[in-house]
């Protein structure tokens, strides 16, 4: 779908909303639904290996963004509603730097924003663009094809210090030089307690019979595929690429066979209220919104795991401030900064020191498991190994054509 | 036109904005387009042109089943869109009076909604929980567990919708211009109502039948909202495919090939349509002639 349809899709949303579920939409903002829907749009994914050669490579030979003047602007492209809905921490960038922020929600899907950006990257023109963000495997793809600067640690304290361990060295940029974390989040079962004859604990639970044509899955491939897998027992962190083609199979059955209702992005926001779908994969962060809308709407990480996913920040090559915007990702990276955005976002935040920002203000909040997981809930998520780039079209043409094209 | 001016370049010169624009946005892209869909590769390598020809052969292995779905999708939506819209256009023509342009308006109105706004209404509408499936429920035309969203009926039942209007205007369009007269002649001469509608007025309305076959059925096939939003994968068509082989897959050889293809299916159906219901129905010279 294209993003226009999107936000048409999100407008309409607005106007369906009853008037109780607005009070409160204002309440935190302009439009909820708006970020409820666009939130959802964050596509998925695992790691992704560089592979051999490329991102690898010209990790030792690509120079850093050299030391610089802050600039007068700064274009920033993510996805929609993924940042405090008054941009305070924006204007507080400015005030502080000197640089006024180009903020463009342009963003609603990974493929897509490839697809927009790729030729321009692909001459070395950032398109303005200075940052974008977009999910480990697509940025562990523009490492491997080159688009992404290199940064220069030193001018980074916050990022340094504030990141949180357990996301300091994942398999396709081990120092973190390419890629600095926006937000995480997890892929797990979403349902509605009132139509569902018990907790669905399990994957099964979406292959139960009684469920039939009221499941849904996600069109993107590492969620879907990793957590079907999981749940037949292998270990998406190392599973072969067999068993990634087992769980197509069995999701392409369920497909046919009209168990699986049908494959959607963020709509399903907007399908489980209604009832025309029950029991769904679905993502975190959507979870608390839904919840917070519908009581009867719960969030449950399966037996067999959740995918963790993690959206990143990168420097496009050509960007024409690439320093200010190494020095805005090392902004966001300071707890006070962090904490409005992670309240709003409701994922998980990657910058250490937020919690106890927050728990001053929204101890409900700040102890919700899905925002601020623990080591002993996060035991139980897995992440989505690399795929080198045979692999990675090989999965993706069999799940296209399980998910209808 | 004086016979100065039509021999001059004047005509030329006027065709020339629409050319200029024909060549830039559709001839140029068109060819590029060809290019593309004979290309090999991946993402990562780039895609190289081989003259791959086998990505037809491929696309149409692959891809038989949205091929065939969208034409018979597209077909049936027509023949509702001919059921549907005839006896409509021909009461607004015919019988609207006073009336006739705020009924025509009525028809348009919709339009004034957006295409995607429309379907979106429809997905509401169809809802399982919704009032129109627990009515037909309780009547029993849809049983206790059955749903009518995500069905190939809420999908061909969207496309007729959305492309309706696209069969009641010319329809409407050639009927308005039949003169009474002829209806007249024909009642005159012992024609009873049957007769005269088999003899006069159908073939009069002919143009605006083949038009509007022609506009509701070509853009129908190629559609993919209808079945992206009230469907489900096996509802799928072919512009869902090329979509998502387009933008998702990155596959663009195997897009552009489905493309082409798609063209060259809706070609040779207008050809064929155009033997059948004659060409000059097809170009719209018979109503104005008579």
């Amino acid at each position: 779908m294209t993003p226009t349809d999107d936000e048409l899709e999100r407008h309409f949303e607005r106007l369906l909303r009853d008037p109780l579920t607005r009070r409160r939409l204002m309440k935190r903002g302009a439009a909820g639904a708006l970020s409820v829907s666009a939130l959802a749009y964050l596509a998925a994914c695992g790691t992704d290996d560089p592979g051999g050669g490329g991102g690898g490579g010209s990790s030792t030979e690509q120079k850093a963004i050299a030391k610089g003047e802050i600039g007068d602007s700064l274009y920033v492209a993510n996805w929609p509603a993924y940042i405090d809905e008054d941009r305070d921490t924006l204007k507080t960038f400015q005030k502080k730097y000197g640089a006024e922020v180009k903020y463009v929600e342009e963003i609603n899907d990974n493929n897509e924003f490839f697809g927009k950006v790729r030729q321009q990257y692909d001459r070395g023109d950032s398109g303005g663009r200075d940052m974008h963000v977009v999910t480990d495997w697509m940025a562990a793809r523009m490492m491997r094809l080159g688009y992404v600067e290199k940064f220069d640690r030193s001018a980074m304290p916050n990022f340094e210090k504030n990141l949180i361990p357990s996301l300091k060295s994942p398999p396709f940029d081990p120092k973190r030089d390419f890629t600095a974390p926006w937000q995480s989040g997890l892929t797990g079962i979403i349902y509605r307690k009132d139509k569902v004859k018990s907790e669905p604990k399990t994957v099964d639970a979406l292959f139960d019979p009684d469920y039939k044509g009221k499941v849904t899955m996600l069109t993107e491939m590492r969620d879907t595929v990793g957590v079907v897998a999981a749940s037949m027992g292998a270990d998406p962190e190392k599973a072969s690429v067999d068993e990634f083609m087992a769980a197509i199979d069995k999701v392409g059955e369920a497909s046919q066979s009209g168990q699986i209702r049908t494959f959607t992005g963020n709509e399903y926001i907007k399908d489980l209220p209604k009832g025309d779908s029950w029991v769904i994969l679905g993502w975190s962060g959507d979870a608390v919104q839904l919840k917070a809308d519908n009581p009867n709407i719960e969030f449950v990480v399966p037996e067999s795991g959740s995918h963790l996913w993690t959206d990143n920040m990168q420097i496009p090559v050509g960007a024409p401030e690439a320093f200010t915007a190494e020095k805005f990702i090392d902004y966001v990276y300071d707890p006070e900064v962090q904490a409005p955005i992670a309240a709003y976002v409701n994922y998980i935040t990657p910058v250490a020191g937020v919690k106890e920002v927050l728990v001053k203000e929204d101890p409900k909040l700040a102890n919700n498991q899905l925002i601020f997981p623990d080591d002993a809930f996060l035991e139980n998520t897995f992440i989505f190994r690399g795929l080198d780039p045979e692999e990675e079209a090989e999965l993706d043409d069999a799940f296209q054509q399980v998910i209808g094209a | 036109m004086s016979a100065r001016l039509r021999k001059g370049g004047l005509p030329y010169f006027l065709l020339l904005p629409g050319l200029a624009w024909l060549f830039v946005f559709f001839a140029i892209p068109l060819f590029i387009m060809l290019l593309e869909s004979l290309k090999s590769g991946t993402i990562d390598t780039g895609f190289t042109l081989t003259w791959e020809f086998s990505n037809y052969t491929d696309a149409l292995s692959d891809y038989n089943e949205q091929f065939i779905r969208s034409f018979e999708y597209a077909g049936i939506a027509t023949m509702l869109g001919i059921l549907i819209g005839y006896p409509l256009a021909y009461v607004i023509a015919f019988r609207g009076g006073k009336y006739r342009n705020a009924l025509l308006l009525l028809v348009i109105v919709p339009f004034f909604v957006t295409y995607l706004i429309r379907t979106l209404s429809w997905e509401t509408i169809l809802s399982d929980d919704g009032v129109v499936v627990s009515f037909l429920q309780t009547i029993g035309l849809v049983s206790e567990d059955g749903r009518l969203l995500d069905t190939t009926v809420s999908v061909v039942a969207g496309i007729t919708y959305n492309f309706l209007p696209f069969m009641i205007l010319p329809l409407y369009a050639s009927l308005e211009r039949i003169d009474h007269r002829l209806l007249e002649a024909g009642y005159d001469l012992y024609g009873r109502r049957r007769d005269v509608f088999l003899r006069v007025t159908l073939p009069l309305s002919m143009p605006g039948l083949v038009a509007g076959t022609l506009l509701m059925f070509i853009p129908a096939a190629g559609d993919f909202i209808n079945a992206e939003l009230l469907g489900t994968p096996n509802q799928f068509m072919i512009g869902n495919v090329i979509q998502s082989r387009y933008l998702e897959v990155a596959d663009y050889p195997t897009a552009a090939a489905l493309s082409f293809l798609l063209m060259a299916f809706m070609l040779i159906i207008v050809v064929i349509w155009a033997r059948i219901a004659g060409t000059e129905a097809l170009l719209g010279t018979e109503g104005e002639t008579r």
